[in-house]
């Protein structure tokens, strides 16, 4: 191990430069491949949201496909964006044909400043859940004391999607 | 062969991955891998799933052997040696106070915690049994995620990894020849580019509030100070970051334990705690 410190001593007591920061993780593509490897199809699908019934915002949009393969549906695919404290998260998340939640992957996220992204959502307790449990903190999704909004909003994409999939999407032939 | 770069949430926090000039399909499996172990070090390790590992020890009764994981074992050996060293100053009992702080929530327990217990009422035994000497809450927030790191970097060499990257929160590790810079996020949300490291470990913790205690008083630590770490393992980076907020005269500490470690506050900005050797 080699640690050489670059900055002058006292450096930081006065100037104060707000960094951007962002991370690209995973194209769309890549998490569609990643989450459905044996997938024939991923067919994008234009949902009518009925934004006072699911209660959300009228802009919310995320996007959708419904994964074929052969002719049975294997699944569904969202990409969502969440914000949290000062960063915007996209991430995905992937259904099987029963509406369980297989995978959660954050696809980029861009902040105002730096490193930390805190995230109490753990992606165990998503895993096998569906839109009859509910997502919520300090309910079944526990929280962790220093976790900033980040955690609580992409708790609450998680559930907003699985609303839209029980209520939308889940009785689609 | 281009990196290859993941990020799940785990740990509270966002955990990143990277892994460089492997095949892809190969790096993705590494990466796959490397998530798993850290999904595990933290089904064992958190303080509040009630399957965890430290939930198990607060159902028992204190006096009685349990038998935990081999990870959760090593990380309480650890927490006992950075214990001792810091004769105190780190100490994961202060969960009792934590909790009663409303720092971290009231778990699941068949006891009341002793606020007098401390570090060395652990008791560790051979074959991965663990005997608390008095009623005691553990939490290992201030060295787990350390340790899913380091565990994470032994996955990605297992899988052939020889360049790679994991991060979790802003404790990181990097493993291979190449120099790299790392940024440092301070307790007012500044990104300072602040250190080059090799091979190597670098922990950084702020304080805010109530949130890091002296183990030896159970009080809160200053405010709006942001201390880094480097070290061979990230566990001992991690760890050792509480220790330095505690006390912020830890030579023989970070001696002890081959680190280095620098400071932030507002008014003096940054400070080396000790020059590198």
């Amino acid at each position: 191990m080699q640690a050489r410190w670059l900055l002058p001593v006292g450096i930081g007591a006065t100037v104060v430069v707000q960094v951007a920061h962002a991370a690209q993780y995973m194209s769309v593509e890549q998490a569609q491949r990643a989450a459905f490897a044996s997938a024939t199809r991923f067919e994008p699908i234009a949902a009518t949201i009925d934004a006072a019934a699911l209660g959300v915002a009228d802009s919310w949009k995320p996007l959708i496909w419904r994964v074929w393969n052969g002719n049975a549906t294997a699944g569904w695919f969202f990409e969502d964006a969440v914000i949290g404290k000062s960063e915007l998260i996209t991430y995905s998340l992937a259904l099987d044909a029963s509406g369980k939640v297989t995978k959660l992957e954050i696809l980029d996220y861009r902040e105002s400043h730096g490193g930390e992204v805190r995230l109490a959502a753990w992606r165990n307790q998503f895993r096998d859940k569906t839109s009859a449990d509910p997502v919520a903190l300090d309910r079944d999704i526990r929280n962790i004391s220093g976790a900033t909004l980040s955690c609580r909003h992409l708790t609450q994409g998680v559930h907003r999607l699985l609303q839209l999939y029980s209520h939308v999407l889940a009785a689609k032939p | 062969m281009n990196s290859v770069r993941r990020a799940r949430p785990w740990l509270g926090t966002l955990v990143d991955i990277r892994v460089d000039a492997m095949d892809e399909a190969c790096a993705v499996r590494a990466i796959d891998a490397a998530f798993a172990e850290v999904a595990t070090v933290h089904r064992l390790m958190s303080f509040h799933e009630a399957s965890s590992d430290l939930a198990r020890l607060r159902r028992a009764p204190a006096g009685s052997c349990v038998r935990v994981n081999a990870r959760t074992h090593e990380v309480l050996d650890w927490s006992r040696r950075i214990a001792q060293a810091s004769d105190g100053a780190f100490d994961p009992c202060v969960a009792t106070m934590q909790v009663a702080l409303g720092v971290l929530p009231v778990p699941e327990s068949n006891f009341v915690p002793d606020a007098r217990a401390h570090w060395r009422d652990i008791e560790l035994l051979d074959g991965e049994r663990v005997r608390l000497r008095r009623p005691l809450w553990i939490d290992l927030g201030g060295i787990a995620k350390g340790y899913a790191v380091d565990r994470a970097i032994e996955v990605l060499r297992a899988h052939g990894a020889t360049r790679a990257c994991v991060n979790a929160g802003g404790d990181l590790r990097l493993c291979g020849p190449n120099p790299e810079r790392v940024d440092v996020c301070t307790a007012g949300g500044v990104l300072f580019p602040a250190i080059e490291l090799v091979d190597g470990a670098l922990a950084t913790s702020a304080s805010s509030g109530a949130q890091h205690l002296y183990g030896r008083t159970r009080e809160a630590v200053a405010a709006g100070v942001t201390v880094s770490v480097a070290a061979e393992r990230c566990l001992v980076a991690d760890a050792l970051t509480k220790v330095v907020l505690a006390d912020p005269a830890p030579s023989r500490l970070l001696a002890a334990f081959a680190a280095q470690a620098w400071m932030h506050d507002a008014r003096c900005g940054w400070k080396p705690l000790v020059l590198a050797a």
